[in-house]
């Protein structure tokens, strides 16, 4: 974790997902890692995490940089998962 | 019914008469009261004339003649026109500014019993060979002759100097010492009164306050002080038995002035020694290129000191390549192990960068908004320690935002390395260290910079962070390593006096390690080891430098080759700074001659500040003659150019920074 020159504090962490979803009417898994930030009181809060805690996330997609124009995902809403299988919440669950 | 002709503090390039009753011949040089407009001004009466080019009709009589001190002397009226002359200045002006404020104001302090003189003859140290040679060329000197003292640092200058004054305090002279800066004189003044316990030795320099200041100034004119000891403006203090004049680190910028009067004390006090038929002597581990120049052609005579006194051998110079190598915080492997290993001895290191704050600049990674300064061609610098933005050049300050201020992006970050970024990395490093930061926000004030100096010698460091403030003149005899980051930025700089302005740091900053009985080592981090200007640093090897960029200099034509003058100008728009240079060198095109060589006028590199646009017109001849005659005349047609009440200009005189 960082801090921005006015004292606010940044955490970036890469996020894995997977999941079940329909494609032209099959099914399939897919997974996928997303880039993201989280700031202020989230950032606290996720700096007690751990890698392989399961969470919920929500927030917008914004370019890294100028320069580098690849999204990062920053941290809106976040809740931890609890007793969900190795962490992820799956499509069948939520039916 | 007698007149006066008086120098008064108005930006008019003229003397003005008044009448006055019983006035003498002996009455020049004394201040005088006079009429001005709906007021009073205080001015120096310079001539008693027998005419008046003023028709007599318009004749005020003086207020009052000021015949409460000595009068001015001669030499001193002649010093202040002789710098009005050159410089293109008003010679009530230059007087006003050479008279301590309290003077001006036509005041006198309050006399204070002279301090008892304790007479206990200090312990002399003895001279090494070079030093024997040099303090014998100085002491056999007679009249005027510039002695420039070449001494690698520790190789004690300082004694030469000492000696040199020791001998004219034998003949019943005064000696007069310029240094460089404030912070420099209380440590010098401590050694020289210690050295001649049985001399008056008074101080000059902007920190004294108004009434020491006077005081001092009256000393020394009424020939009480034995030594004058200051910065630049001390070149101005009358000294009736003048025998000496020493200049310290004479390549030292600050002896420029850069405001009103722009005078290089160095070369005033040159004169001085010329009028005076006095010996002056010019110190420097790195000479300027222009009097190194003089003493390559013999106008000046060469002294070198090639051996240092205290130290048994000149520290070791690297350059730490750090194209191929990942800095960790700017910093490179070799210099952390190198700082790891003073710390298990127990030694000093100095981490050298000269750029204070945390960071340079701001900036919205999101948007690409920098924290420009609103007023100035420049960004603002991250301060994190005071959590303040704060612009170097007009002081603009404001504290750091919370989000971009163009798209409220909340993740700005600082860019770029300073002193206090440095100062946080290498505490988190060596968390064990006491790490001190070193530069003009630590040591703001003199007596803030003098507690500093004391817990560094008092061995309460362990690293130490530094601007070139501490560059100059300390010595710290535990300290055994500095390490340079970031100075290959003036290696490309646009100013041809940026590499010349770099090897002398280095060289000074390097010098700053191993001066006692301990080994010191330099370590410089740079993308460019093949550099000559490194080159030559790792070796030791002024000579070498100095030559190569003498030869440069000659092929581009620059100065000491060439004599400069520049005119800047400002205004809100740099529309109007143009037009105002554009009629300048209308006004000049008659006068140039095949001499004098003009410029385009052009934006200064910097070419926005505090809000007003500048612009500079560069004048240019390899005769200084030629120059001088042309600025005389060129000047007086300057002051009837209509300027915009909006803009203003000035000349300046052998410009050292274009």
């Amino acid at each position: 974790m960082r801090h921005t020159p006015a004292g606010i504090a940044v955490i970036e962490f890469l996020l894995s997902h997977q999941s079940m979803q329909v494609e032209a009417g099959s099914k399939r898994r897919v997974a996928c890692e997303m880039p993201c930030v989280a700031l202020g009181p989230l950032a606290q809060l996720m700096a007690g995490s751990k890698p392989g805690d399961g969470v919920k996330v929500s927030g917008f997609l914004a370019a890294r940089s100028l320069k580098v124009r690849s999204p990062i995902l920053h941290i809106n809403e976040i809740e931890f998962l609890e007793g969900t299988e190795n962490g992820f919440q799956t499509e069948e669950e939520r039916d | 019914m007698g007149m006066i002709r008086v120098a008064l503090d108005v930006p008019l390039p003229r003397l003005f008469d008044y009448l006055a009753d019983d006035v003498s011949i002996e009455d020049i040089g004394c201040r005088a009261r006079v009429p001005f407009g709906t007021g009073e001004k205080i001015g120096v009466i310079v001539a008693i004339p027998a005419q008046s080019e003023q028709s007599a009709d318009k004749l005020k009589p003086v207020t009052a003649i000021l015949r409460d001190m000595l009068p001015l002397p001669a030499e001193w009226i002649a010093l202040c026109e002789f710098c009005a002359r050159y410089y293109q200045h008003p010679l009530g002006a230059v007087m006003s500014f050479a008279l301590p404020p309290l003077l001006r104001r036509g005041k006198l302090p309050r006399r204070k019993a002279l301090a008892p003189i304790n007479a206990n003859p200090p312990a002399v140290p003895l001279l090494l060979p070079e030093q024997a040679t040099a303090v014998a060329a100085i002491g056999a000197g007679e009249g005027f002759e510039t002695y420039l003292l070449h001494g690698v640092t520790g190789s004690g200058k300082t004694e030469v100097y000492l000696r040199a004054i020791e001998a004219q305090l034998a003949r019943g002279r005064q000696a007069l010492m310029l240094v460089p800066e404030i912070a420099l004189t209380p440590q010098l003044e401590g050694r020289v009164a210690a050295r001649f316990p049985g001399a008056r030795i008074v101080s000059a320099h902007s920190g004294v306050a108004d009434a020491a200041r006077a005081r001092a100034f009256l000393d020394a004119l009424e020939g009480r002080a034995d030594i004058v000891l200051g910065t630049r403006l001390a070149v101005f203090m009358p000294l009736p038995r003048l025998g000496l004049i020493v200049v310290d680190e004479e390549h030292d910028a600050s002896f420029k002035q850069q405001d009103g009067l722009r005078y290089s004390a160095r070369d005033v006090a040159v004169f001085r020694a010329k009028q005076m038929n006095v010996p002056i002597v010019l110190g420097s581990a790195t000479p300027s290129l222009e009097s190194f120049h003089h003493a390559r052609s013999g106008r000046y005579r060469l002294l070198s000191l090639n051996q240092r006194a205290v130290a048994e051998a000149m520290p070791t110079v690297r350059t730490v390549d750090t194209r191929r190598e990942k800095l960790q915080d700017g910093l490179s492997a070799a210099l952390l192990e190198a700082l790891g290993l003073r710390l298990a001895r127990g030694e000093q290191s100095l981490v050298f960068l000269n750029r204070r704050g945390f960071a340079p600049v701001l900036a919205c990674a999101a948007c690409g908004w920098i924290s420009r300064c609103c007023r100035c061609a420049a960004n603002r610098v991250v301060h994190l320690a005071d959590k303040r933005l704060r612009c170097h050049h007009c002081g603009l300050e404001a504290g750091i935002p919370h989000a971009c201020p163009d798209c409220g992006n909340l993740d700005i970050q600082p860019f770029g390395r300073g002193t206090q970024r440095l100062e946080a990395a290498l505490q988190e490093r060596f968390p064990q260290a006491r790490v001190l930061r070193i530069d003009r926000d630590s040591a703001s004030t003199p007596t803030k910079w003098q507690a500093l100096l004391q817990q560094i010698h008092a061995g309460e460091v362990d690293i130490l962070i530094g601007t070139q403030m501490l560059a100059k003149g300390h010595d710290f005899p535990r300290l055994t390593l500095v390490g340079a980051v970031g100075a290959d930025a003036a290696l490309f700089a646009a100013d041809f006096r940026a590499p010349e302005r770099l090897f002398a740091q280095l060289m000074q900053v390097g010098g700053r390690s191993g001066r006692a009985d301990l080994a010191g080592e330099v370590l410089i981090q740079t993308e460019y080891p093949d550099h000559p200007l490194y080159l030559a640093l790792t070796d030791h090897d002024y000579l070498r430098f100095a030559i190569a960029q003498l030869a440069e200099r000659e092929q581009a034509g620059f100065p000491p080759f060439a004599f400069q003058a520049l005119l800047r100008a400002e205004a809100p728009h740099v529309e109007v700074a143009l037009a105002f240079l554009q009629n300048a060198a209308a006004a000049a095109a008659p006068l140039l001659g095949d001499a004098v060589m003009l410029y385009d006028p052009v934006p200064m590199r910097m070419y926005r500040m505090n809000n007003l646009e500048r612009a500079q017109l560069l004048v240019e001849s390899s005769s200084r003659p030629a120059l001088q005659q042309f600025l005389g005349r060129w000047s007086e047609r300057l002051g009837g150019l209509k300027t915009p009440r909006t803009s203003r200009w000035h000349l300046d005189v052998d410009p050292i920074e274009l």
